[in-house]
């Protein structure tokens, strides 16, 4: 069985975004629900729902304004990880939102 | 601590880029107060760091904090409190060092109701009636007051903080009685004090510090682990029937010993762990030759010399750290210690006479992570007998050292060209550089080192475009840059706007950030293009360090009209030591009425500053 190359993260305003299953890896949480053989667990522990066949999962703590920001940087850790080097610009008024998804994340 | 993930890192330098990022996030309360704590800790010490924290703006962390730490932060004073004091998850307050907390200040944290760790150590302004404002703090349970102004009466009144389990009381005057009444302190398992006898009673003690006091002879512990006696005059060490103590670590720093065999006798050496006997009189070495689990040994400022090298070398096994600082130790002393020494990691020799010939031997030193040459006779070379051009790099031994991360050649007469073999150094992460003769040469060759974080070239001529071409590493963290007084306030901004990663220290920096001034601001009017009397304008609003302050005037007026340095000091004499080249003009300065000397005193050994100044070269 072949799984989906992208997932869908939902963010509490239940703003949809789905990305490459690559870029989402990046965050250490997401890559543990994904490679884990028994999934159902890790979601529940997430707080978040999904069916892993589907690949959705909804953040109930982090906004679309954030979770936007967090894909932006998903995309651009791969491409620095693979030697393209530019700025990630963070603006000042996200930063606390953003560490805070962060550190849930692991990213 | 968790290493911070990579966004977390970015998020929080953002978030201390300036005044104005910080005034864009400081009202977003709700957010504020769901922060974790070990994040608010990260997001509080970078500001701190960047000099962007003020007591007002502490506020925000008040629902998030549990550990804060303060230490040596002399602006932190009773305003700075007054906002603590709200803090009501703190859990651990280290205020040691903040020569501003006084008894007033302390009174803010009367009551707190979480807080268990609270240091003030050095708080000198500290006595008696801040205690009072401490018993209060019922759910104490770890506190350090030493070298306060707290007297015995003091002491006696912490018997009320029952939950007490650590208490350092080092460098007070401490009698008998008030150590008695300690005794109610049932949980207390660390003190440190005076009151030799009364210790007896404490059986299960076993960590004392007994740092400054006048005991000279103490009774037998058995219990006791870590013993510091430093500043003590040593007759006998736990003196007495029963088992040895298992002693691990013995610290006697500028001790006085009686005799040396009689003051270590009821000592299991064998043991021992951890020896400081570092500014101590310590003069005959035999005792070292049973402490073969010695992993720490520091015989800075001891007088031995080569001789007593041999000592070491029958407990190099274990051996880790070795600091052999200001001792007479030179480069053969160093030859003596090769191959016994497999496992040692750290090694200081500063203030001593080795010279080149002691790097070949510290290069067959295995382990090495930590080399410390600082003020040696080291100056990168050995000229070939016989041949007087041909010059033997020597700092390529430290290429065989595959584990070192940290040099400092401070001091020291090394030359750009020296320095090429220690781009080879993959390891290196920091680097200390302190030399008038190194140019921007050394800041290129070090950009390729990929794990430097910390970078010191001090007092180097740097020039505002050495800077500006210089491309840090991405791992670089902090760039100091003391004393490199020819870089101009627009060079270091922008740099430090190339690369905001970077934390420059200098001594523009410390002025601009005394004054709050953010660096957007100072973005802002770098635009401008530079002209000598706006620049004159600027310094002048700034207080400069005294080094500058004394001769600003002077070296301003050198800078932008080369031939007014004629008389800049009536009793200096001055030589323009006029080179052919036509951009650039070396001259050497020799001021002999002493002044200048007081404001540079961290180059006490200087009387020649080499000035270099871009522009038309002079007609004599």
């Amino acid at each position: 069985m072949k799984r989906k190359d992208t997932v869908k993260l939902i963010s509490t305003d239940e703003m949809e975004f789905v990305i490459d299953k690559d870029a989402a890896m990046v965050s250490q949480t997401i890559r543990n629900m994904l490679t884990s053989p028994g999934p159902i667990d890790n979601w529940v522990f997430l707080g978040g729902f999904a069916e892993t066949e589907l690949g959705e999962v909804t953040f109930p703590e982090i906004s679309a304004v954030i979770l936007e920001k967090i894909c932006q940087y998903f995309y651009w850790a791969l491409q620095y990880s693979r030697g393209k080097e530019t700025e990630f610009h963070i603006e000042p008024e996200l930063t606390l939102e953003l560490m805070m998804a962060a550190n849930y994340l692991h990213t | 601590m968790e290493k911070e993930s990579e966004l977390i890192r970015r998020c929080i330098e953002a978030a201390c880029q300036s005044k104005e990022s910080v005034e864009k996030w400081r009202k977003q309360r709700r957010t504020l107060e769901r922060l974790p704590s070990h994040l608010s800790q990260s997001l509080l010490r970078n500001l701190l760091r960047r000099r962007l924290l003020f007591p007002s703006l502490l506020e925000v962390f008040k629902y998030s904090m549990e550990e804060i730490d303060l230490r040596g932060e002399n602006s932190v004073d009773a305003e700075w409190m007054a906002y603590l004091g709200a803090f009501r998850h703190l859990r651990s307050l280290n205020l040691g060092d903040c020569h501003r907390i006084n008894n007033s200040a302390i009174w803010s944290i009367v009551g707190m109701t979480s807080l268990k760790e609270v240091d003030l150590s050095r708080c000198m302004k500290v006595t008696d009636a801040g205690v009072k404002h401490l018993v209060s703090i019922s759910t104490l349970e770890k506190l350090w007051i030493s070298e306060t102004g707290v007297t015995a009466n003091g002491v006696a009144l912490l018997a009320s903080l029952k939950n007490l389990s650590v208490l350092d009381l080092g460098g007070l005057p401490v009698t008998d009685s008030a150590l008695n009444s300690l005794q109610a302190l049932t949980k207390l398992r660390k003190i440190s004090n005076q009151g030799a006898l009364v210790l007896q009673r404490f059986p299960k003690l076993s960590f004392l510090n007994l740092a400054w006091t006048n005991v000279t002879r103490f009774p037998n512990l058995s219990a006791l682990e870590c013993l510091n006696m430093s500043n003590c005059t040593i007759d006998s060490i736990l003196e007495g029937n029963g088992d040895k103590a298992p002693l691990l670590k013995l610290v006697c720093t500028g001790a006085t010993f009686m005799n040396e065999a009689e003051a270590f006798l009821y000592i299991k050496t064998s043991s021992l762990s951890l020896l400081d006997v570092s500014k101590s009189s310590l003069s005959r070495f035999g005792i070292l030759a049973d402490m073969k689990m010695l992993e720490h040994l520091d015989l800075s400022s001891v007088t031995m010399g080569d001789d007593s090298v041999e000592m070491i070398l029958c407990i190099g096994a274990n051996l880790k750290n070795l600091n052999l600082s200001s001792t007479r130790v030179s480069s053969d002393g160093i030859g003596i210690l090769v191959g016994h020494v497999p496992k040692l990691e750290n090694l200081s020799l500063s203030h001593t006479a080795i010279d080149d010939v002691a790097l070949s031997y510290i290069g067959l030193m295995p382990s090495l992570k930590v080399v410390d040459l600082s003020s040696t006779n080291i100056k990168g070379f050995i000229l070939q007998p016989g041949t007087e051009s041909h010059m033997d790099s020597t700092l390529t031994a430290l290429q065989n050292l595959s584990y070192l991360e940290s040099l400092n050649l401070e001091h020291t007469q090394v030359r750009d060209p020296d320095l090429h073999p220690l781009s080879s150094c993959k390891k290196l992460s920091h680097l200390s550089l302190k030399c008038a003769s190194l140019t921007d040469a050394t800041l290129h060759l070090l950009s390729s080192l990929p794990k430097l974080t910390t970078l010191h070239v001090r007092d180097a001529v740097l020039t505002t475009n050495g800077l500006d071409a210089f491309i840090p590493p991405t791992t670089l963290r902090v760039l100091d840059l003391m004393g490199c007084w020819l870089l101009t306030e627009d060079a270091i901004s922008q740099f430090l706007k190339k690369h905001p990663q970077v934390e420059i220290r200098h001594e523009i920096v410390q002025n601009l950030s005394t004054e709050h001034q953010t660096i957007s601001d100072r973005l802002s009017t770098s635009q401008q293009s530079l002209k000598g009397p706006q620049w004159n304008k600027k310094q002048g609003n700034l207080p400069m360090p005294e080094f500058l302050l004394y001769n600003r005037e002077e070296l301003l007026a050198l800078q932008f009209s080369p031939l007014s340095l004629q008389s800049p000091h009536d009793a200096g004499s001055v030589t323009p030591n006029l080179a052919d080249e036509e951009d650039l003009q070396l001259y050497l300065l020799e001021f002999s009425d002493g002044k200048l000397k007081t404001g540079l005193a961290s180059h006490s050994h200087l009387s020649i500053i080499p000035i270099v100044t871009l522009g038309v070269a002079p007609s004599v």
